[in-house]
C-alpha cells in the first residue's frame, strides 16, 4: 500500500470497503467457531458444512488481507486457514490444542484491522507472528495421525474419482457407522440442472452428500446419468422410502455398523454386495456440468446466427420469387417448404444462444444487499431491505453495467430519501425505514423498480435550484414531468451543487446517461412524504431484435418492435394541433406525435391523405412517429458503426440486410426522450 | 488482407515526425542520416494526387452502398457494411473542402485500420499506386496548404500531398 494514513486521517474508499468486508468475514468466523466449540463441548459431530465455512472464511480473509498489503493479518489468516483445512480433512483432530488457539487469534486478527497501519500496530503484529508459531507448535504436540485409517470397501475407481476431503468425509462417515449409498438418476439434459438441484435436496434430508460425479454409460444422448455417494444413518431400504423418488436407484455400497472406535476402525465390515460390474469413475472428472465462456465468444456465436438469419431471409425471398413464377412455382414451393423448417430451426437456436447469456438479477441485487448491510452497520441508520423478483433473468452484458446505476440508486435512497429516526416517527411512520428492490418482466423488457418509503423528492429545492441555474424561468410553474426532466438535466444535480439538502435525486443525470446507453429508460415518481419510486426500464437483451422496418423520404430506418405499442393509419385531417405540437386522439388519449423526417432533416414524401403512425412506448412514455410507409417485420442483429463519430444521437445502431445494405436502427429512447423534453417545437 | 486484422502492421511516423522528416530533408539534403523509406498510398482528388500512410490502410474496395445518416457533418458520407462490419464513410473531397463531384467507377473507399469501433472509410477519387518514399524525397508543405497536410512527397516531377490520417478523422475541429 502506497503512503501512510496519519491517525485521524480519512480512511480511502477502497480501505472502506476492505475493513467492512473483513469485519463481515471476522463476524462469520466468530459465530462460526461458536459453533464448532458448541459442538466439541458436547461430544458431537461438526456438521461437516460448518467447518467448511469456517475453511472458506479464513480463505478469504488471507486474499482480501494479502491484497491490501496487511501482512501480519495475512499471515495469520494463512495458518488458520491450514488449521482448518486440516480439520475439514480431517488431519487435525477437534481436540487439537490448536483448536484451542482459535478464539484468541481471531481477537487478534480483529484487533489488527482496528489499529491499520498505525504506530499502534507493531506490537500486534508481533502478536500475531508469535500466534503463528504457537498454532504450529500446538499441532506438532498434538498426534499428528488420528488413529489409524478405518477402510470403507468402496469400488477403486469411485475412490479414485473422490477429492481427497470426500474421500476424508467417506472415512469419517464409515466411522461413525454409517451407512453409505450410491444413489443414481437419468436426468434429461434440458433441464438438468434443477432435477440434480432437487435430487441432491431430496438426498440430503437422509443424510449428507459427499460427491456428486456424472456417470457415462448407455444413457441417450439427450440423457445425462449422475451418480451421488451418500452418507446416511438410513440402511438402504429405508433411505429409499425416504428418498421417494422412483425415478432414481439407490446401491448400498457400505453398510454402517456401531461407531468404531477410532483406534482401531481398521475392521470395517466387509462391502456385503460388490457393486455391480465394473464401472469407469476414473475418466469421470473431466466431465463437468458447467463451462466458463468469455462473453466475446458468446457474441461471436451470435454473430454468426445473426449472420445465419440474413442467409435465411435471402433464401426466403429466393423462394419467393421462385414460387412466383409458374415455370418453378413446384421448386419454389418445395424450397419454401424447407426454408420454414430452417426457420423453426433457427429460431430454436437462436434462444438457446441467448439463453445462455441470460444470468438473474440476484448477483446484482446481492451486492446491493450487501451494501446497504455495510451501510446500516457503518452509519447505524436502521433501514430494511426488500428484494423481489431476483430470478428475473438480463443479458450478461447488461446486468454488468446496471450495477453501478442500481448502487447509485439506492445509496441515494439509503442516504437522502430516508429521514432520521426521529423524524419520521414524528411524521407517523415506522422508525425503521424501507427500500425495496423489485424486478419483473414485461413483454421484451425488464423492470426494476427501487422504491422507498423516504421524504420523496424535494420540488421546490429542486425549482430553486433550476432558477438559480437559469434552466427555469422564476415565475414558470414547474409541473411534474418537466420537473423531472429538469432533475435529469447532465450536471444538473452533481453532489457538489447539493451536498446539504436532500431528496434532489442526486446525480440521476448519470444513471440516466448510463440506462440509455443500454436501451432503457429511467422514470421517477413520488409522493412527499411518503417516498420515491425509480424505475428502470431496460430491454431483456441487446444482441438480436424484432425490428419493423420504416420508410422515411427515401431512406428505410429500423426500429426495435419491442417499443412498438401499435401502427395506424390516419387520415391527415385528423392530426391536431396545440402549442405548436401535433396531437392525435387516440382514443380519448392525446398523442404527441413528431414527424421523423424533421426529426433527421430529411425530405419526406409529398403529402398524401393518409399517414403512417408508429406508436413508440417506453416506460410510461408514449409518442407517435410518423413515416411514410411501412415495410413489415425483420430480425436485425444490431450492430455499433464504427467511425470516427462514436455517438450517434437517436441511432442505436445499424443492421445489415440481404441484400448488403446498411439500415440504420433507431435508439427509440433517445427519440422518445428528445421529442418529449423540448418544450416547444417549431 | 485478412477479415479483422485489429493493428496495424507497423506504427509508422505520425504528423509530427513527417513534418520533421521533410524539414530535415531541405535544410540537410543528402546528410550522413539513414536514409527512412516509407511506403505510402497514393490517391487521387479533384485530379491531384494525394498520399495515405500505408500502414494506416487496412484494403480498398470498390464504391458501394452507402447509406445515409441523419445528424452528422456533412463529411460523413454515411455509413456501409463490409462482411459484417458497418462503419462510417467519409468523403474526402468534402473533407478537405475541394469541390463535390458525382463519383465514377473509378472511386473507392480506403478502409483505414481502426482500432476501439474507429474502422472508418475514406471516399476517393481513385487509387492510383503503393509507392516508396525516401527522406530525401519529402518537403515541407507550401504555406497556406490544408493544415492535414503533413509533407509533400516529390514524386518524378509531381508533389504529392502526404495526409495527416488522425486530422482527417478528427471532424470534430477545423473543416481543414
Amino acid at each position: 500500500m502506497a503512503g501512510r494514513r496519519s491517525h485521524s486521517g480519512r480512511r480511502s474508499k477502497a480501505q472502506q470497503e476492505f475493513v467492512s468486508e473483513a469485519e463481515e468475514i471476522l463476524e462469520r468466523l466468530r459465530a462460526d467457531l461458536a459453533d464448532l466449540l458448541d459442538a466439541r463441548a458436547g461430544a458431537e459431530e461438526p456438521g461437516p458444512e460448518l467447518v467448511n465455512r469456517l475453511f472458506r472464511s479464513a480463505h478469504s480473509l488471507k486474499g482480501l488481507a494479502g491484497g491490501f498489503g496487511r501482512d501480519a493479518m495475512g499471515g495469520l489468516a494463512h495458518r488458520l486457514e491450514d488449521l482448518l483445512d486440516g480439520l475439514r480433512l480431517g488431519r487435525v483432530s477437534l481436540d487439537s490444542p490448536a483448536i484451542d488457539l482459535l478464539d484468541e487469534a481471531i481477537g487478534l486478527l480483529a484487533g489488527l484491522l482496528d489499529v491499520e497501519e498505525e504506530p499502534g500496530a507493531a506490537p500486534l503484529a508481533g502478536a500475531a507472528a508469535e500466534m503463528v508459531e504457537r498454532i504450529q507448535a500446538a499441532l506438532c504436540q498434538a498426534d499428528p495421525t488420528p488413529g489409524a485409517q478405518p477402510v470403507a470397501h468402496l469400488d477403486p475407481a469411485l475412490r479414485r474419482a473422490l477429492t481427497e476431503y470426500e474421500e476424508h468425509r467417506v472415512l469419517e462417515n464409515v466411522r461413525r457407522g454409517r451407512h453409505l449409498h450410491l444413489l443414481e438418476a437419468t436426468l434429461d439434459v434440458q433441464a438438468f440442472e434443477e432435477g440434480l438441484t432437487e435430487l441432491t435436496q431430496a438426498a440430503r434430508e437422509g443424510g449428507e452428500v459427499i460427491s456428486t460425479l456424472p456417470a457415462p454409460g448407455e444413457a441417450p444422448e439427450t440423457q445425462i446419468r449422475f451418480t451421488l455417494l451418500v452418507a446416511s444413518d438410513l440402511d438402504q431400504d429405508a433411505f429409499r422410502t425416504r428418498l421417494q423418488l422412483p425415478d432414481a436407484s439407490v446401491r448400498r455400497v457400505h453398510a454402517g455398523g456401531p461407531p468404531a472406535p477410532a483406534a482401531e476402525a481398521t475392521a470395517a465390515p466387509p462391502a456385503p454386495e460388490p457393486p455391480a460390474g465394473p464401472r469407469e469413475l476414473t475418466s469421470l472428472k473431466s466431465i463437468s456440468g458447467t463451462v466458463r465462456v468469455d462473453i466475446r465468444k458468446l457474441d461471436e456465436l451470435m454473430n454468426l446466427v445473426g449472420e445465419l438469419v440474413i442467409q435465411r431471409s435471402a433464401l426466403g425471398a429466393f423462394a419467393g420469387r421462385l414460387a412466383a413464377d409458374a415455370r418453378t412455382a413446384r421448386l419454389g414451393t418445395d424450397l419454401g417448404k424447407l426454408h420454414q423448417g430452417l426457420d423453426r430451426r433457427l429460431q430454436d437456436l437462436q434462444a438457446a444462444v441467448l439463453d445462455v447469456r441470460m444470468v438473474p438479477l440476484a448477483q446484482v441485487f446481492e451486492k446491493l444487499a450487501r451494501v446497504v448491510r455495510r451501510l446500516r452497520r457503518d452509519e447505524g441508520k436502521a433501514v430494511r431491505l426488500e428484494i423481489r423478483g431476483a430470478d428475473t433473468e438480463l443479458d450478461k452484458l447488461i446486468v454488468e453495467d446496471l450495477v453501478d446505476p442500481l448502487m447509485h440508486v439506492v445509496r441515494n435512497a439509503f442516504d437522502h430519501a430516508i429521514e432520521p429516526p426521529e423524524e419520521r416517527q414524528a411524521a407517523g411512520k415506522p422508525a425503521e425505514g424501507r427500500i425495496r428492490i423489485e424486478a419483473f418482466q414485461r413483454g421484451n423488457h425488464v423492470v426494476i423498480q427501487v422504491s422507498d418509503d423516504g421524504r420523496g423528492i424535494d420540488a421546490e429545492g429542486v425549482r430553486r435550484h433550476a432558477v438559480q441555474r437559469g434552466l427555469v424561468a422564476p415565475d414558470e410553474p414547474l409541473a411534474r414531468k418537466r420537473l423531472v426532466e429538469t432533475l435529469l438535466v447532465p450536471g444538473f444535480s452533481t453532489r457538489d451543487t447539493v451536498t446539504a439538502t436532500s431528496g434532489r435525486g442526486v446525480g440521476l443525470d448519470v444513471v440516466r446517461t448510463n440506462l440509455t446507453a443500454l436501451g432503457g429508460l429511467l422514470d421517477l415518481d413520488w409522493t412527499p412524504g411518503l417516498g420515491t419510486t425509480v424505475t428502470f426500464t431496460l430491454p431483456i437483451t441487446l444482441a438480436i431484435i424484432q425490428a419493423l422496418m420504416v420508410r422515411v423520404g427515401g431512406e428505410r430506418f429500423a426500429i426495435p418492435l419491442a417499443s412498438v405499442l401499435e401502427t395506424l393509419v390516419v387520415e391527415a385531417a385528423r392530426v391536431q394541433r396545440s402549442e405548436g405540437r401535433e396531437l392525435l386522439n387516440l382514443r380519448g388519449e392525446a398523442l404527441p406525435l413528431r414527424r421523423l423526417a424533421d426529426e433527421f432533416g430529411l425530405v419526406a414524401d409529398p403529402g398524401t391523405e393518409e399517414l403512417h403512425v408508429v406508436v413508440l412506448g417506453l416506460g410510461g412514455a408514449r409518442l407517435g412517429l410518423l413515416v411514410d410507409g411501412l415495410l413489415g417485420k425483420q430480425d436485425a442483429v444490431i450492430k455499433p458503426i464504427q467511425g470516427p463519430i462514436q455517438r450517434l444521437r437517436g441511432i442505436a445502431g445499424a443492421t445489415e440486410l440481404g441484400s448488403h445494405d446498411a439500415v440504420l436502427v433507431l435508439d427509440v429512447s433517445a427519440l422518445v426522450e428528445d421529442a418529449l423534453a423540448r418544450p416547444e417545437a417549431a | 488482407m485478412s477479415r479483422s486484422d485489429p493493428t496495424p502492421t507497423q506504427p509508422g511516423p505520425g504528423p509530427a515526425a513527417w513534418r520533421e522528416l521533410a524539414r530535415a530533408a531541405v535544410e540537410a539534403p543528402g546528410a550522413g542520416a539513414p536514409e527512412f523509406v516509407n511506403e505510402l498510398l497514393v490517391i487521387e482528388l479533384a485530379g491531384t494526387a494525394y498520399a495515405l500512410p500505408i500502414e494506416r490502410v487496412r484494403e480498398i474496395v470498390r464504391l458501394r452502398v452507402i447509406t445515409r445518416v441523419p445528424r452528422v457533418p456533412a463529411e460523413v458520407r454515411g455509413v456501409t457494411s463490409l462482411r459484417g462490419e458497418i462503419f462510417q464513410v467519409v468523403d474526402l473531397r468534402r473533407r478537405l473542402g475541394l469541390p463535390a463531384a458525382e463519383a465514377d467507377r473509378r472511386a473507392r473507399i480506403v478502409v483505414l485500420h481502426g482500432d476501439e469501433g474507429r474502422t472508418t472509410g475514406l471516399l476517393v477519387d481513385a487509387v492510383r499506386e503503393v509507392r516508396r518514399a525516401p527522406a530525401s524525397s519529402l518537403r515541407p508543405p507550401a504555406p497556406g496548404t490544408s493544415p492535414a497536410v503533413t509533407a509533400l512527397c516529390l514524386a518524378g516531377e509531381e508533389f504529392v500531398s502526404l495526409l495527416d490520417v488522425d486530422g482527417v478523422l478528427d471532424l470534430g475541429h477545423d473543416a481543414a
